[in-house]
């Protein structure tokens, strides 16, 4: 069976830079609508289920709020 | 947060006060990843900081034991600090390219000359960022910014047959690299054999500034674009994850015997400059070549006492 990843993101430590959105090669973020407390617009991870653990959003988020991690 | 932040960084300074989409922060985290990779926590490394954008967002983000130098002058204080705590504990720097290359270059090549076992993260934005923007000394030829507004006209350390990596090899620095803050797990494979140098490591990142680099150089506003602009005009890169796929392949220095073409005015901004085309991974690798500064000092000094005492 194919492995299944956990995709991370902390809503409010987020600066919706998008990075994680432009390095995605399975395109698996969208942009988000909700507004954090800082006034940002963190990206949802609305296909989890197309990542495949490549960890390109991990070493690309500059603000420590994205675990990408192998469901068990 | 992720597990970096709970294991190494302070709850009150992270999220940090960098702009949103500065590259920064992917610095600091490829530092952070390399010390988880050697087993080291808070209470093995003291963290030294710069002055501008990559001291101030870095400043007391450790969870262990921290200084900020004076602008330009961490390397010295840093140089002390290395006599008297031991050889136990790592020391780990990180500056700009203005503190590193500029006002502290002399301090760098002083502890590279020295071989004080230190690692340098010069974190570098291509000019004077938290100023406002200004061209710095490894802002690429040709630059349009807010202290260059037809061009920038002068050489800076990188490119144009000049690369300040190799005026600290020559100064006798014992481990250089330089990486994107792009890329992904070779850039924290350098980081980790500079921590292990036993000797002056300096690991050179390019890494974008969204606010004044991409805004007025690059003059793109949306942060995804910057980010793949600037992979692409490093890295060759299109989309995708990390650029490693890159590293020691696509790039290529710029050779010292090269005829410097020069800026063309009103040619547009930095395309053509050969700092775009800079390798990536370990430059110069030559640990265990020189003898380490401290060490040497505390058993020459022991010597001299003992010969005293007879």
């Amino acid at each position: 069976m194919a492995k299944s990843f956990v995709i991370e993101l902390d809503f409010e430590a987020c600066k919706g830079c998008g990075y994680c959105l432009e390095v995605c090669p399975r395109n698996v973020f969208d942009p988000g609508r909700a507004f954090n407390a800082k006034g940002h617009q963190p990206p949802v991870a609305a296909r989890v289920d197309d990542c495949v653990g490549c960890q390109g959003c991990f070493y690309a988020c500059p603000d420590f709020c994205l675990e990408v991690t192998c469901r068990e | 947060m992720d597990r970096l932040f709970h294991k190494f960084l302070r709850a009150r300074k992270i999220p940090s006060t960098a702009c949103s989409g500065c590259g920064l922060g992917q610095v600091h985290k490829r530092v952070l990843l390399a010390l988880e990779r050697l087993d080291l926590g808070p209470d093995d490394v003291v963290w030294g900081t710069g002055i501008g954008c990559a001291g101030r967002q870095t400043f007391n983000t450790w969870r262990g034991d921290n200084f900020a130098g004076t602008h330009g002058r961490v390397y010295a204080i840093a140089a002390g600090l290395r006599v008297a705590l031991g050889p136990g504990k790592k020391i780990v720097l990180t500056a700009g390219d203005g503190d590193a290359f500029g006002i502290g270059l002399k301090h760098l090549l002083n502890c590279a000359r020295r071989n004080v076992d230190m690692t340098v993260v010069v974190a570098d934005n291509l000019g004077y960022q938290s100023t406002g923007g200004q061209f710095g000394i490894t802002t690429p030829r040709g630059s349009v910014t807010d202290s260059s507004p037809y061009g920038l006209n002068e050489p800076g350390w990188l490119g144009g047959g000049l690369d300040v990596l190799e005026i600290l090899k020559a100064a006798g620095a014992t481990y250089l690299a330089r990486h994107l803050s792009l890329d992904g797990a070779s850039s924290v494979e350098s980081l980790v054999m500079a921590l292990e140098n036993p000797g002056f490591s300096l690991v050179h990142f390019i890494y974008p500034c969204v606010t004044h680099f991409g805004a007025v150089t690059l003059g793109e506003r949306d942060k995804g674009k910057i980010l793949g602009s600037f992979r692409a005009m490093f890295a060759g890169g299109g989309k995708g994850g990390p650029t490693d796929r890159d590293d020691g392949r696509g790039g290529e220095t710029d050779g010292g015997g090269r005829k410097d073409p020069g800026p063309q005015a009103g040619s547009g901004p930095v395309s053509g400059d050969p700092a775009f085309r800079l390798k990536r991974g370990t430059y110069h690798d030559g640990r265990g070549l020189r003898p380490e500064f401290a060490a040497s000092l505390i058993a020459w000094t022991k010597n001299v006492r003992e010969g005293a005492g007879r």
